[in-house]
């Protein structure tokens, strides 16, 4: 449940972030209560994995999936670049992720 | 200018403060204090990254944040020291790190072009 939650916190932080960026382009009370809605979800979720696993380990996780997350959504609804810089340092978050995973 | 990456600094400091708060709080006080730590952490953050290049600062802050909160574990948590989490931790940031700046760097390319 902890690590499952720590990934849930992480692309909800990604979804936050993506509105945040919305409400850059377009000022709505929708992506308003979005935005709400993410950070929230990601906060709890991440607080209730910090009770079980090491801080360290899912702090880097938390933020690797934000991270990686919203770049993935840049790149699926945003047309931003797919060049293979990106898609590597997606692969180096991604595999570090499951390492930890591994051996915590 | 360094002004601003003072204020990164200090960013990332209470990044540590309020992830710590969220692993161990325990009554009101401590849940007040994370609580601010995280607004005020995130607010520098958001307004440094309109001085400055925003992923970029982003990065910087994240891998100070995350550095601060493996250091913190270990001395005032009873956490083992293990050199695989820190290798795989320092690949994680090297990851997101290199996101930001290839992100950074387009930006600017495109307000050139």
């Amino acid at each position: 449940m902890a690590w499952f939650s720590l990934i849930l916190a992480g692309l909800f932080e990604a979804f936050g972030v993506t509105m945040m960026n919305q409400l850059r382009v377009s000022r709505n009370w929708q992506s308003v209560l979005l935005l709400i809605l993410g950070f929230g979800s990601s906060l709890l979720l991440l607080g209730y994995s910090l009770r079980f696993l090491p801080m360290g380990t899912a702090y880097a996780i938390w933020t690797g999936m934000g991270v990686v997350g919203g770049t993935v959504i840049g790149m699926l609804r945003y047309g931003e670049s797919k060049d293979w810089k990106r898609m590597a340092f997606i692969g180096m978050v991604l595999g570090a992720a499951v390492g930890l995973k591994l051996i915590t | 200018m360094n002004r601003t990456w003072l204020r990164v600094l200090v960013a990332a400091f209470l990044e540590v403060i309020w992830v710590i708060g969220l692993a161990h709080s325990y009554d009101f006080r401590t849940w007040t204090g994370t609580v601010i730590a995280l607004i005020i952490s995130n607010y520098l953050m958001i307004t440094a990254g309109q001085i400055l290049p925003a992923g970029t600062v982003y990065a910087v802050f994240v891998d100070l944040g995350t550095a601060g909160t493996v250091i913190a574990e270990i001395l005032f948590f009873e956490e083992p020291f293990q050199w695989t989490k820190i290798l795989l931790i320092a690949i994680l940031l090297t990851g997101v790190t290199g996101l930001k700046l290839v992100t950074d760097n387009e930006a600017r390319e495109g307000a050139e072009s």
